[in-house]
C-alpha cells in the first residue's frame, strides 16, 4: 500500500490515546481534607470530605487508587443515557451521537479503577462496548464510499479512539488516491498536510477533515 | 347433658403410650396446630378440610411438648424434649431461630399479651423470660422445686403465674421478677407421669386465676392477693388435668383424668355440658371466633367439638372483655387483636398496654386493700400506673414524631402543634432502610433495624484522619445520637418498663480501655443529646439539662424553662432550643434558645429564636467558625450575630433557589452553606448512595433594588458581616493576649475584597445615575487606595463633580488619619509609605522589616492604618521621624490633585471595572512609566514612593 513507508504517519497506541484522555475533567468526592493543588495544568481543590470537586481524570484515578475519593461517574455514563445514545446510534445511519471526545478512554479508566462507584457497571460497560461497535461499524461502512474522487472525509462527533483507529487507513488511502491522481505533486505537500493534521489532533476538535 | 360422641382423628402416632399433646388455634381460626411429646413433628391442620394432610414442621430432634403462637399469629414457638425452643414464621412455618436452650426438657412455653416476651420452662429449675425482639434472656425466675408445667401471663401484663408438677403455684411480678405469692400444694401432685401436666389459666379479663384443685375441682384465685375466691366442683371424679377459659371468660372447659370434658358456666359455677372420650384429653382450645372447642387426647387424636356451649346460651365469643388475653398455652383467644397495631405489639414491652384502658373497679378496691398489707408492694403497684401513663404518652409522642417528621416539614399543614424534639441531622425512620441518626460535617451515624435490634455504623467523611469505629449492634433501639471528633453519644426513648431510657457514650480514642459508659433514666426520657469538647449533654422529658463529663461523671443538672426542641454543641458551648410557650394561633412556634458555656459555667446568650411564619425548626447548630445558626422548614437559614445587641441574620433562603429541590442542611461556614440537595418531594437524603454535600452561597433575602445589582449588594452586606465577625474575633483574641497575625491578614483580605465590591457597586451606581448612593459608598471604603481608585473611576466615567466630591472625602480622610499619629505615635509609621525615600531605589532589593507587633491590640482596631502597614511597612522603620513632613506632603498632594499620579497603581480590579476606559490617561505625565508596571504590593509601594518624591519636587 502506498504511504506505508512514510515515516511521518505516526499512530498513537491505545495507551497513548488513553493518556491523552486522562486530562478530561471528572467530578470526585474526596474523603480527605487537603489544600488546593497548584499544578502546571491548573489549580485543583481544595479537597474537603464529602464535597464534590472537579479534577483531571489522572488525578482522580491516582486518588482513587489510594482510597482517598470516590469518583462520580459523568452524566452520560448512566445506563439510561447510554441506552438512549445506543438507540440513536442504531437509528441514524450517517450521524454520530455527540459523546465526549474521550468517552472510550474515560469509560475504560473508570470501569478499571472505580468500578464500585459506577452503578450497574457491567451494564454500562456492555452498553459502551455496543455503542463503540455500532459507531465503528458506521465508520467502516462510511469509509467504503471512499473512491478516487474523494479529497476529504467528514466525520462529525468522531471520538479520539475511533479517529485513531481509522486515521492511518484513511490518511494513506486518501494520500494514495491523491498521489495517483496527480503524479507530478509528490511528497512535498504531503508532509505539510500531515503536520497540520497532527497539530489539530491535540485539541478536542470533533470536526476533522482528512 | 347429651351423650354425644365426638369423632377424633389421628394427628400424631402415639405408639401406644400416653403422651402429652398440645392443640392450638391461630388468630383467625384458619389453622389448627397440634403436637405430641412422642412425635418430632408439629402439624398445621386446616380445620375446614380435616381430611387434607397437614403441613408438618420437623425441626425438633425429640418430642414437642409445648406450642405457642404470638398474639398476632405471625410467630410460632415450640418447646421440645430436645431442650430447645424454636421460633417459626406463621402460617408459613419457616424455621427462624433457636431462641434458647435448656439443660432439661421443656414442658411449657407461653407468649405474653403483646408478644414481646416468651416464657419457657420445664424440668430446669428456672423460668426463662426471653425477649422476642432480640432473643436475649430478659430474666430467669427461680423458685419452683419441681418441673414447671404451666405458665400463664396475666392479660394485663403485670404478672406471670406458674405451676409445677408438685402442685405449687407462684405469682411472679414481671416488673421486678420477684415471687409475689407462693401457694404450696394447691394443685394436684402429678408425680412423674409426664403425660399429665399441671396447668393454670387467667380469666380473659385477668381478674382470676384458675388452677386445678386437689378435690377434683377448679379453684379460682384473686389476681392481686392470690386469695381463694371460689371453686368449680362437680362431676369430675378424678383430678382435672387441663382447663381453658372461653374467649369471653363466661365459660370454662375442663378435662379430667376421668376422660371427660366438662363445660362450666363460671358465673353460675355450674357445669352445663359434658363429653366422654376414649382417652384422656390432655389439651383443649376454644375457637377464637366461634362456638367450638378443639381437643386432643393423650394418644395424639384430635377433634373439634362444635357448639360446645349449648346454642340456647350465650356464645362463648360474645362480650369479649376489652382486656384481651390468651390462655396458658399461648393460645390467642381473641379476634379483635388486629385492632392493635402489630408494630407496637412487637415493640412494646412488658405491661406496655396494661394501664391505658379502664381498670375494673374491683381491682382498685383490692389494690387499696393491699396498701395496708404491704408497703413495698404497694409502692410498686401504685407507682406503676403513673409511670405507665407517662410512658404511654411519650411513646405515642415518639410515634408522632417519627411519622410526623414529614408532616412537620410540610408547612402547609395547618395543625396547631408544638414542634417535637428532634436531633439536628437525623432523618426519620423508614422501615427496612438505613437512616441517619446524626449527620454533620464530620461524619455520620446510621442505623437500621433488623430482627428487633439495630445495627449502628459510624462513618467519618474524612476516612484518613477520622478514627475507625467498628459497627455495633444496638439492643437498646437508639433513636438519638450525636457525633464529634472525640466520641459519640446515643440515647433511646423508653419503651415500657423494661426498656428504660438509656444514654450511652462511646469515646473513640482513650488511653483507658472500656471507657464507654451509660446512664439509665427512671421515669424520665432522654429527648435530645449533644456533644462538646469533654462534655456530654442530654435533655430529658422532665426538662432537665444533664451535663456529663466525657468520663461519665454527672456534672450538672439544670432545669430548663420549657420542653426541649433541640440542642447542639460546639467546643465549650452548648445551645439548647426550648419551647417558650404554646404556639400562636397563626401556627408559629414560640421557641427560645440559650447558649451555655460549659467550662466556664456561664450562659452568654439567651433569647427568642426567630422562625419564618408558619414554619418550624429543622436544623440547629453552629457554623464552622462557631456562629449559632438555625434552618427552618421554609428554607431560611439564620445566623446569630452580635450586631444590634445580638440578632439573627437571614443568610439564605431556599425559596430563591430552584423550587424542585429541597435542602437538607449539614453545616455552614462564613460564606457557604453545606447541604444535601434532595429532589422534591424528598425532604431528606437516603443513606445509600452516600449523599454528597453541595455548597450553596449564602445570600441575604434582598429586595429588588432599582440598581439591579443585587449580587453586588448581597456581597457587600456579606463581606461587611464577615469583616465584623473577624474584627470581633481579633478583639477577643487580643483581649486573651493571643497572636492575631493570621486574623489580621484575613481581615485585610476581606477588607480588600469588600473594597473591590464597593468599587463595583460605585460603578453600577454611577451607571445607574445614583450619585448620592455612590458618595455614601465611597465613605465606606476602608483602604485609602480604593478611594483613589474610586476617584479615578468616576473621572473615567466623566462625572467631574462626583470626582470633586470624592476628592474632598479623601482629603478629609487623610486629614483625620494624619492627625491621629500625633496621638498614637507608634502607629504613625503606617503612613510612611507616602514619604519620599531618597536612598532607596526601585531596583534595589528591599528587606522586609517586621511590622510593629508590640502595639497589636491597638493596631488591630485600626483597620485603616493596618493596610498602610501592609503595603508600606517594608521600609518604614527608618522613617519614623518624618511625621511632620509627611503631613505637609500629604496636604500638598491633595492640593495638587494629581489624582492619576496617586491612583494609577491601584488595585487590579479598578482596571476591570473601567473596562479599559481609563487606560488612556492623556493628562498623566507618568503614564509611560506606570503602563507596564507590576501589581505586586511591594512594587506598588516603591513606585508610589518614587512618584510622591517627584511630586514633592515639583
Amino acid at each position: 500500500m502506498a504511504g506505508q513507508s512514510d515515516p511521518h504517519i505516526s499512530l498513537f497506541s491505545a495507551q497513548e490515546v488513553e493518556f491523552l484522555g486522562e486530562d478530561e475533567m471528572v467530578e470526585i468526592v474526596p474523603n480527605m481534607r487537603m489544600d488546593p493543588l497548584n499544578l502546571i495544568c491548573g489549580d485543583f481543590g481544595p479537597f474537603r470530605p464529602q464535597i464534590a470537586t472537579q479534577v483531571p481524570l489522572w488525578l482522580a484515578v491516582a486518588l482513587k487508587k489510594r482510597g482517598k475519593c470516590t469518583i462520580r461517574p459523568p452524566e452520560w455514563m448512566s445506563v439510561e443515557k447510554l441506552t438512549q445514545v445506543l438507540e440513536a446510534e442504531r437509528n441514524s445511519l450517517r450521524e454520530f451521537q455527540p459523546l465526549p471526545f474521550h468517552y472510550v478512554e474515560i469509560a475504560r479508566l473508570l470501569s478499571d479503577h472505580a468500578r464500585d462507584d459506577i452503578p450497574d457497571v457491567y451494564m454500562v460497560r456492555s452498553l459502551i462496548e455496543d455503542i463503540r461497535d455500532v459507531r465503528f461499524h458506521k465508520v467502516e461502512t462510511g469509509l467504503e464510499t471512499i473512491h478516487e474522487r474523494t479529497h476529504a472525509v467528514k466525520l462529525k462527533n468522531l471520538s479520539a479512539m475511533e479517529a485513531n483507529i481509522v486515521r492511518p487507513f484513511v490518511v494513506r488511502a486518501l494520500q494514495a488516491f491523491y498521489k495517483h491522481d496527480s503524479p507530478e505533486m509528490i511528497p512535498q505537500p504531503d508532509t505539510t498536510a500531515i503536520r497540520r493534521r497532527q497539530a489539530a489532533d491535540r485539541g478536542p476538535k470533533r470536526d476533522r477533515r482528512y | 347433658m347429651k351423650g354425644r360422641s365426638l369423632k377424633l382423628r389421628e394427628a400424631h402416632k402415639s405408639s401406644g403410650a400416653a403422651s402429652f399433646c398440645s392443640i392450638l388455634w391461630d388468630l383467625c381460626a384458619q389453622h389448627l396446630l397440634t403436637s405430641s411429646s412422642n412425635d418430632l413433628s408439629i402439624c398445621i391442620h386446616d380445620p375446614l378440610l380435616p381430611s387434607n394432610s397437614p403441613q408438618i414442621l420437623r425441626h425438633h430432634r425429640d418430642g414437642v411438648t409445648a406450642l405457642a403462637l404470638s398474639p398476632n399469629s405471625t410467630c410460632l414457638a415450640s418447646g421440645s424434649i430436645d431442650h430447645s425452643v424454636k421460633l417459626y414464621k406463621f402460617p408459613g412455618g419457616e424455621f427462624q431461630t433457636n431462641v434458647t436452650r435448656f439443660t432439661l426438657p421443656i414442658r411449657v412455653i407461653s407468649f405474653n399479651r403483646s408478644g414481646s416476651i416468651l416464657a419457657a420452662a420445664g424440668d430446669d429449675e428456672g423460668i426463662k423470660l426471653i425477649n422476642t425482639i432480640d432473643g436475649s434472656i430478659a430474666r430467669v425466675l427461680k423458685g419452683h422445686k419441681g418441673s414447671v408445667t404451666g405458665l400463664a401471663f396475666d392479660p394485663n401484663g403485670e404478672y406471670l403465674a406458674s405451676v409445677d408438677s408438685i402442685g405449687t403455684v407462684i405469682h411472679w411480678e414481671l416488673h421486678s421478677g420477684t415471687a409475689l405469692h407462693i401457694l404450696k400444694g394447691i394443685a394436684p401432685d402429678t408425680g412423674s407421669d409426664l403425660s399429665v401436666l399441671n396447668v393454670l389459666s387467667w380469666s380473659p379479663d385477668g381478674e382470676t386465676l384458675a388452677v386445678p384443685g386437689l378435690k377434683n375441682d377448679v379453684v379460682m384465685y384473686d389476681r392481686d392477693t392470690a386469695e381463694k375466691l371460689f371453686s368449680l366442683r362437680g362431676d369430675h371424679v378424678q383430678p382435672i388435668c387441663f382447663l381453658s377459659w372461653s374467649p369471653n371468660g363466661k365459660y370454662m372447659a375442663t378435662a379430667g383424668l376421668d376422660r371427660q370434658i366438662l363445660i362450666w358456666d363460671v358465673d353460675q359455677r355450674q357445669d352445663i355440658d359434658r363429653q366422654k372420650f376414649d382417652d384422656r384429653i390432655c389439651c383443649m382450645a376454644w375457637k377464637p371466633n366461634g362456638n367450638a372447642l378443639a381437643v386432643i387426647d393423650v394418644m395424639g387424636k384430635y377433634g373439634v367439638w362444635e357448639s360446645a356451649v349449648p346454642s340456647s346460651m350465650k356464645s362463648p365469643t360474645e362480650d369479649v372483655p376489652s382486656l384481651q388475653s390468651k390462655n396458658s398455652n399461648g393460645l390467642l383467644l381473641f379476634d379483635e387483636d388486629e385492632q392493635e397495631p402489630s408494630a407496637s405489639g412487637s415493640l412494646s414491652d412488658l405491661g406496655e398496654d396494661s394501664h391505658g384502658e379502664s381498670e375494673p373497679p374491683s381491682r382498685k378496691r383490692l389494690r387499696k386493700q393491699s396498701t395496708y398489707d404491704e408497703d413495698i408492694d404497694d409502692d410498686l403497684l401504685s407507682s406503676l400506673p403513673k409511670v405507665e401513663s407517662r410512658k404511654k404518652a411519650s411513646h405515642s409522642h415518639k410515634e408522632s414524631l417519627n411519622n410526623g417528621n414529614e408532616g412537620l416539614k410540610s408547612t402547609t399543614s395547618a395543625r396547631l402543634k408544638m414542634q417535637e424534639a428532634f436531633q439536628p441531622g437525623a432523618t426519620p425512620v423508614q422501615p427496612g432502610k438505613r437512616r441517619f441518626l446524626c449527620y454533620n460535617m464530620l461524619g455520620s451515624i446510621t442505623t437500621i433495624e433488623h430482627d428487633g435490634y439495630s445495627h449502628i455504623e459510624i462513618d467519618f467523611h474524612d476516612t484518613g484522619s477520622g478514627p475507625r469505629v467498628p459497627a455495633m449492634t444496638d439492643y437498646f433501639g437508639f433513636t438519638m445520637a450525636s457525633l464529634n471528633e472525640h466520641g459519640s453519644v446515643f440515647a433511646n426513648p423508653c419503651k415500657g418498663q423494661k426498656n428504660m431510657s438509656t444514654l450511652m457514650y462511646r469515646p473513640f480514642s482513650t488511653w483507658a480501655n472500656n471507657s464507654e459508659w451509660s446512664m439509665r433514666f427512671e421515669q424520665e426520657e432522654v429527648k435530645v443529646v449533644a456533644l462538646g469538647s469533654a462534655w456530654v449533654a442530654a435533655v430529658t422529658s422532665l426538662n432537665f439539662l444533664r451535663i456529663f463529663t466525657d468520663g461519665g461523671l454527672q456534672r450538672y443538672v439544670i432545669s430548663l424553662d420549657g420542653p426541649v426542641v433541640t440542642a447542639s454543641g460546639f467546643k465549650d458551648e452548648l445551645a439548647v432550643v426550648t419551647h417558650a410557650s404554646h404556639c400562636l394561633p397563626s401556627n408559629d412556634q414560640m421557641l427560645e434558645f440559650r447558649v451555655f458555656n460549659i467550662s466556664n459555667g456561664t450562659q452568654p446568650l439567651k433569647g427568642h429564636l426567630p422562625l419564618t411564619p408558619g414554619s418550624c425548626l429543622t436544623w440547629f447548630g453552629f457554623s464552622e467558625e462557631g456562629q449559632l445558626s438555625s434552618y427552618d422548614s421554609k428554607g431560611v437559614l439564620r445566623v446569630f450575630t452580635n450586631q444590634f445587641g445580638g440578632s439573627w441574620l437571614p443568610l439564605f433562603s431556599a425559596s430563591k433557589e430552584k423550587s424542585e429541590e429541597n435542602y437538607w442542611v449539614a453545616g455552614l461556614n462564613m460564606n457557604k452553606l453545606f447541604c444535601i440537595v434532595c429532589k422534591s418531594p424528598d425532604l431528606f437524603p437516603p443513606v445509600m448512595p452516600k449523599p454528597v454535600l453541595t455548597l450553596l452561597d449564602l445570600s441575604f433575602p434582598l429586595a429588588t433594588s432599582d440598581l439591579g445589582a443585587e449580587t453586588l449588594e448581597n456581597e457587600f452586606i456579606l463581606k461587611n458581616t464577615h469583616l465584623l465577625q473577624i474584627q470581633q474575633r481579633i478583639e477577643e483574641m487580643a483581649a486573651a493576649g493571643l497572636d492575631t497575625t493570621s486574623l489580621d491578614d484575613e481581615a485585610f483580605n476581606v477588607e480588600t475584597a469588600l473594597d473591590r465590591c464597593i468599587l463595583r457597586l460605585i460603578a453600577s451606581c454611577c451607571n445607574g445615575d445614583k450619585i448620592v448612593r455612590a458618595t455614601e459608598l465611597v465613605k465606606l471604603l476602608s483602604l485609602e487606595k480604593s478611594v483613589k481608585g474610586a476617584i479615578k473611576l468616576v473621572t473615567a466615567l466623566k462625572l467631574p463633580n462626583l470626582a470633586e466630591r470624592f476628592n474632598s472625602i479623601l482629603e478629609e480622610r487623610l486629614l483625620n488619619e494624619t492627625s491621629r499619629p500625633a496621638t498614637l505615635p507608634l502607629t504613625s509609621s503606617n503612613h510612611d509609605f507616602l514619604t519620599s525615600i531618597q536612598s532607596s531605589k526601585p531596583s534595589q532589593p528591599v528587606i522586609p522589616l517586621p511590622s510593629p507587633q508590640p502595639s497589636s491590640p491597638l493596631f488591630a482596631k485600626k483597620g485603616k492604618l493596618q493596610e498602610g502597614a501592609k503595603v508600606g511597612n517594608e521600609k518604614v522603620e527608618q522613617r519614623r521621624t518624618a511625621i511632620v513632613e509627611n503631613i505637609g506632603k500629604v496636604k500638598s498632594l491633595a492640593e495638587v490633585k494629581s489624582i492619576e499620579d496617586m491612583t494609577n497603581q491601584g488595585e487590579a480590579s479598578i482596571g476591570e471595572i473601567k473596562n479599559g476606559a481609563v487606560n488612556q490617561r492623556p493628562s498623566n505625565p507618568f503614564a509611560k512609566s506606570s503602563s507596564n508596571q507590576e501589581k505586586s504590593s511591594l512594587f506598588d509601594a516603591i513606585k508610589k514612593m518614587k512618584k510622591v518624591d517627584e511630586t514633592g519636587k515639583r
